[in-house]
């Protein structure tokens, strides 16, 4: 079973179509990459699937319930966790604790317990500690638990958003252009990462990403978007050699062979 | 001069003056419709047979003798709104942001108005006037007024707004409370120590006071009075050419132009050359000149002023913003209308109809509990449109 | 430059048993001066600012503690029946730091802008002074028609039951106020806050018919206080009469009880803000009050977490109300007015928005500020007025200078440069929030390896 899918998915904004009936399915244990150019919809896409927006049309399924009319909090609670194509870090916490909001939803512990600093509570608490500290070494950060999000280094930053979205434990990680603003190197280190989240963890693992690098390295399926509209999808090959998507993305009427050096 | 003729769009001059009138014909309508409703409703039940009782008249008919002057007086204190909630929605409009200490600015004018009219006074100049004298007078208080307000708007946002743009939203708005009572203070301060007193009263002079009688509408066997005090009609004829003014200034001028380029998106605006600094500081010009204007109507209608005379003023026309759309220009003129109306509708039948249990004490929290209503219900307003959450 | 000097020298002396021999004499110098002036200013500033000594000065914790208590729970108590003039001011503190702390939680930490935060206050007020007077008898006579010797409805003692319905009541106030509005953005919703305290403030001015509810503008009075056993009176001159000078009475002792609630309330709110802010409630906040789409995106309810700051302000609130009604005897709408929102607010600002220490220093000075420079400033003025002093070069007689001017009322002006010179040049206030810094220990140990 698929572990999402969405059925004619349709986000109108005034007389725009932003997203007008994708389908779409996700079979759990995946790396799949929306891939168009900008405008596409592929950002309104994310936040039609994390309850940002309410869809004007279309069903969304994941794990075998569906998500409308549920708030971004409750779809958060069902295991989907999403970084952001502008770092939203929370910039005046600590990385610990940018990480311990990303477990809110785990921790379980009573007001009462909470106030009289209960047994349960402490536990509960120093696990979670324990557990950010891996998260955070785990993602590649090392020795700045206690620094404010705001001073760390871009390439940090972007660690960090990855280590607060896995904290929630996710079933699917939904990654905004996770590579975007980053060097080769560190693009290839956060490549590696993402594969290594899903051979460890399981995790699903949905991306935009632009960096034809990242996307034909990692991805196993690859969606094309363009006007709101699914127009292709299939393996890296396979999308590469579709007229369409050329089409898409150097216009029409460009020469067959050009887009090569572009999408490889 | 032939060329700046040409350049005059007619339209923009006419079509604030049809909504005008369709807005206050629609409310007052609407709002007769519903009092003279309930009514004829609790005729038959004890607030009906209480009042028989008391004045030995039908609810109805009461109703209907205090209508006319009920429409009027809602329209003045709603022409009044409208233009301090038209203050409110240029500068959210612009910068997104309650420019709280605008009640203060409405009462800065106020001030400087009455002032100036009470030296003429003492100097005997108000009692010799003649009529057309006095309506220059009232006109150059008016002006005075809006320079004063014109000129602090844009003091206040140089000192206490600009350095914290870029802020966190609510930092400007807290300096905003911070300015709104510092100068009320202010205010009492200068009164204080100048004249010795800080409540002023409105001289009378002209024939400000004098009613016109239309005649009377005989109704069975009471006669209705139709008339308007010559106040209310200054109040809603300078009202109406502040507001065709900042319309036209606004939809059919180069500055309204750049005003609404920065409205829009403020570092664009930038990028095409224009001088946001300066296009936000003309739209907290235009603003408090409009606030100061109100003020000086405000004082001419209601006479009595004091230091805080502007806050619940200030708090319903940003209700009236709200209810209208803020940042949207009709939309104010619509929530000020529609607020000042509703609110005098229920100053002056709520007791009535309320036996004496709920009456006028309350139509200061009237306009708080519409604010309420609408920013639960819609948002928007009721001429905003629906924009889509910025994610 | 300046500043840089200060602190080395601060740190300076801020080592070894020099801090413990500072603050001691701090003290005694406070207890001193207080002891021997009635009604001084500076000498209750020394005073009460020894709290800052203790509070900055590195020394054993457990020394802080105890010198502590023994400064507010037997110090002040003391030099206060003495002269009960300072222990009218540090009850007033204690009562604006308590609110202080309370909105501190709504503002500082969850970041909503509660414009109308006494009316809370006035909730838990209005609650004791209906139960705890005559009023429930009023509530069919007019304002000043009621017969004189109505019986009251509730013992004085159930002022207790009473501070613990407050939370509640407050709470749920907090709760059906913030339900429709708290999914507003920020401006709005501090617009609406606004508005609510008016209508609470209207609601107590005219809630005197068709029910007499309120007693309107008049307000209530009497209202009962718990009892007070003639053993304690008696037991505090036995033991205390000698240092205060006189006799302590059963109204100056009512004070002493008043002022431990206050800091009993104290206590409990920041034992409880420390508690929750140190927990995933407390962070939510903070995510909330920084980035909204992120933190709910994290699954974390934005409404039920705003909710949860809103519904602990207001309880506090709530419960000094009962407090306030309880000590005063008496209350009406003019406590509850936006100005005292805006006060609190002010404190709050000032001291640090999410800064306990903050909050109390706000408070604090504040509160000084209002009862002692304003008041002072407004005596001296008049004492001037009635003198034949002349201000020298302009010529100007005090006498001439109008009774208008009272700086004493000037409370706004002072709120509003508070408010609009801290937002400029120190929006964090003066203690601003810190946050706080964990062990981290397999953190640590990896990154030295």
């Amino acid at each position: 079973m698929a572990l999402l899918e969405t059925i004619d998915i349709t986000k109108v904004f005034g007389g725009l179509t932003a997203v007008n009936k994708v389908n779409f399915k996700l079979e759990p244990g995946q790396i799949v990459s929306i891939i168009g150019p900008n405008g596409a919809g592929k950002t309104t896409f994310f936040n039609t699937l994390t309850g940002i927006y309410s869809p004007d049309g279309g069903e969304i399924n994941f794990n075998g319930r569906s998500l409308l009319k549920l708030r971004p909090d409750q779809i958060a609670a069902r295991g989907i966790s999403r970084t952001f194509q502008n770092i939203r870090l929370f910039g005046e916490m600590s990385v610990i604790e940018n990480i311990l909001v990303g477990m809110h939803v785990h921790l379980r512990q009573s007001p009462i317990a909470t106030l009289l600093h209960l047994k349960g509570f402490k536990n509960e608490e120093a696990e979670a500690e324990n557990k950010a500290v891996e998260l955070m070494h785990y993602v590649g950060l090392r020795g700045v638990g206690n620094e404010l999000a705001k001073n760390l280094p871009y390439g940090a930053q972007r660690r960090l958003e990855i280590a607060r979205a896995l904290a929630a434990d996710p079933l699917l990680l939904l990654l905004d252009e996770p590579a975007a603003g980053m060097n080769p190197q560190e693009t290839e280190d956060v490549t590696k990462l993402f594969r290594s989240i899903r051979d460890d963890r399981g995790t699903t693992i949905l991306l935009i990403e632009h960096d034809m690098r990242v996307v034909m390295n990692i991805s196993e399926h690859i969606i094309v978007m363009d006007y709101g509209e699914k127009i292709a999808e299939g393996t890296p090959a396979e999308i590469r050699s579709n007229p369409r998507v050329i089409e898409a993305y150097l216009g029409r009427g460009a020469v067959a062979g050009q887009h090569e050096e572009k999408l490889s | 001069m032939n060329r700046f003729v040409q350049s005059i769009n007619v339209n923009e001059l006419i079509r604030p003056l049809g909504q005008l009138m369709v807005f206050s014909l629609g409310s007052a309508i609407a709002l007769s419709g519903i009092a003279l409703m309930l009514a004829l409703v609790l005729d038959q039940t004890a607030v009906g047979l209480a009042l028989q009782d008391k004045y030995n008249v039908t609810l109805y008919t009461y109703t209907l003798i205090n209508l006319p002057q009920v429409v009027i007086d809602g329209l003045t204190i709603g022409f009044v709104y409208a233009a301090i909630a038209l203050g409110y929605t240029m500068v959210y409009g612009v910068l997104e942001f309650i420019n709280f200490a605008h009640s203060e600015i409405f009462a800065v004018g106020a001030f400087i108005g009455v002032e100036f009219l009470i030296a003429m006074d003492s100097s005997g100049l108000l009692r010799s006037a003649s009529i057309g004298m006095s309506y220059l007078l009232l006109i150059l208080a008016i002006l005075l007024g809006m320079v004063a307000a014109g000129g602090l708007a844009v003091t206040v946002e140089r000192v206490a707004y600009r350095p914290l743009r870029g802020a966190s939203r609510l930092v400007p708005l807290i300096s905003a409370i911070g300015v709104s009572f510092l100068l009320q203070d202010v205010i009492r301060l200068v009164e204080g120590l100048t004249t010795g007193d800080f409540n002023r009263i409105f001289p009378s002079f002209g024939n400000f006071d004098q009613r016109l009688n239309f005649g009377k509408l005989a109704l069975g066997a009471t006669n209705i009075n139709l008339g308007i005090s010559i106040k209310s009609i200054i109040v809603i004829v300078a009202a109406m050419l502040m507001l065709i003014g900042l319309n036209y200034l606004v939809n059919a001028t180069r500055i309204g132009k750049a005003i609404r380029a920065v409205a829009q998106d403020r570092h664009t605006a930038s990028l095409m050359g224009i001088n946001v600094n300066r296009i936000i500081s003309i739209t907290f010009l235009v603003g408090g000149l409009l606030g100061g204007a109100a003020g000086v109507l405000y004082a001419l209608k209601f006479t009595r002023i004091d230091p805080f005379v502007g806050f619940f003023p200030g708090l319903k026309a940003f209700a009236a913003a709200v209810l209208g759309g803020i940042g949207n220009l009709t939309g104010a003129l619509l929530g000020g209308i529609v607020l000042g109306m509703l609110e005098t509708f229920a100053g002056s039948y709520m007791g009535v109809f309320t036996m004496g249990a709920a009456g006028s004490e309350y139509k200061d929290i009237f306009a708080f509990s519409i604010l309420i209503l609408v920013l639960i219900f819609r948002p928007q307003g009721l001429m905003g449109e629906n924009v889509g959450q910025k994610a | 430059m300046i500043s840089m000097t200060i602190r080395q020298l601060f740190e300076q002396i801020n080592r070894g048993y020099w801090p413990y021999a500072i603050i001691l004499a701090h003290i005694v110098l406070g207890t001193a001066m207080v002891y021997s002036t009635p009604r001084s200013s500076i000498a209750f500033l020394v005073l009460i600012t020894s709290f800052f000594s203790l509070y900055y000065f590195k020394a054993d914790i457990r020394f802080k503690i105890i010198v502590g208590a023994i400064l507010a729970l037997i110090v002040i108590p003391i030099v206060g029946v003495r002269n009960i003039f300072y222990l009218e001011v540090i009850f007033q503190v204690c009562v604006f730091a308590a609110l202080a702390l309370g909105l501190n939680i709504v503002v500082g930490f969850a970041g909503l802008l509660d414009l109308g935060y006494v009316a809370f206050y006035a909730v838990g007020a209005y609650l004791w002074a209906f139960f705890g007077s005559q009023q429930f008898y009023v509530l069919h006579f007019a304002p000043g028609t009621q017969p004189s010797n109505l019986p009251f409805l509730l013992p004085g003692d159930a002022f207790y039951l009473f501070l613990f319905l407050a939370i509640i009541v407050a709470a749920f106030t907090g709760i059906l106020l913030g339900l429709p509005v708290l999914r507003l953005r920020g401006d709005y919703l501090a617009i609406v806050t606004l508005g609510f305290g008016e209508v609470i403030r209207v609601l107590a001015n005219n809630l005197d018919k068709p029910l007499n509810f309120t007693n309107g503008p008049q307000g209530i009075t009497p209202i009962q206080r718990p009892t007070m056993p003639e053993t304690v009176v008696e037991w505090f001159n036995n033991v205390f009469g000698g240092m205060i000078g006189h006799k302590a009475s059963t109204a100056d002792l009512y004070n002493v009880m008043f002022y431990f609630f206050a800091l009993m309330v104290i206590i409990v709110i920041i034992f409880v803000t420390r508690r929750v802010d140190d927990s995933k409630i407390g962070r939510a906040w903070t995510a909330v009050r920084e980035d909204e789409t992120a933190a709910i995106a994290m699954g974390i309810p934005l409404v039920r977490m705003k909710l949860a700051a809103f519904a602990l302000g207001a309880s506090f609130a709530g419960v000094m109300g009962v407090l306030l009604a309880a000590s005063r005897t008496f209350i009406s709408p003019e406590s509850f007015s936006f100005m005292q929102s805006i006060g609190v607010l002010s404190m709050v600002i000032l001291g640090g928005s999410g800064s306990i220490p903050g909050a109390i220093l706000g408070a604090a000075t504040v509160t000084l500020l209002n009862l002692q420079i304003l008041q002072g400033f407004s005596l001296y003025l008049s004492e001037l007025r009635q003198s034949d002093a002349v201000i020298p070069l302009i010529n100007f007689a005090w006498r001439d200078l109008s009774t208008q001017l009272d700086p004493a009322k000037y409370q706004r002006l002072l709120f509003g440069l508070i408010l609009i010179l801290m937002m400029i040049f120190r929006p964090g206030g003066l203690i601003p929030a810190k946050r706080r810094k964990r062990r981290l220990a397999s953190d640590q140990a990896t990154a030295e390896q």
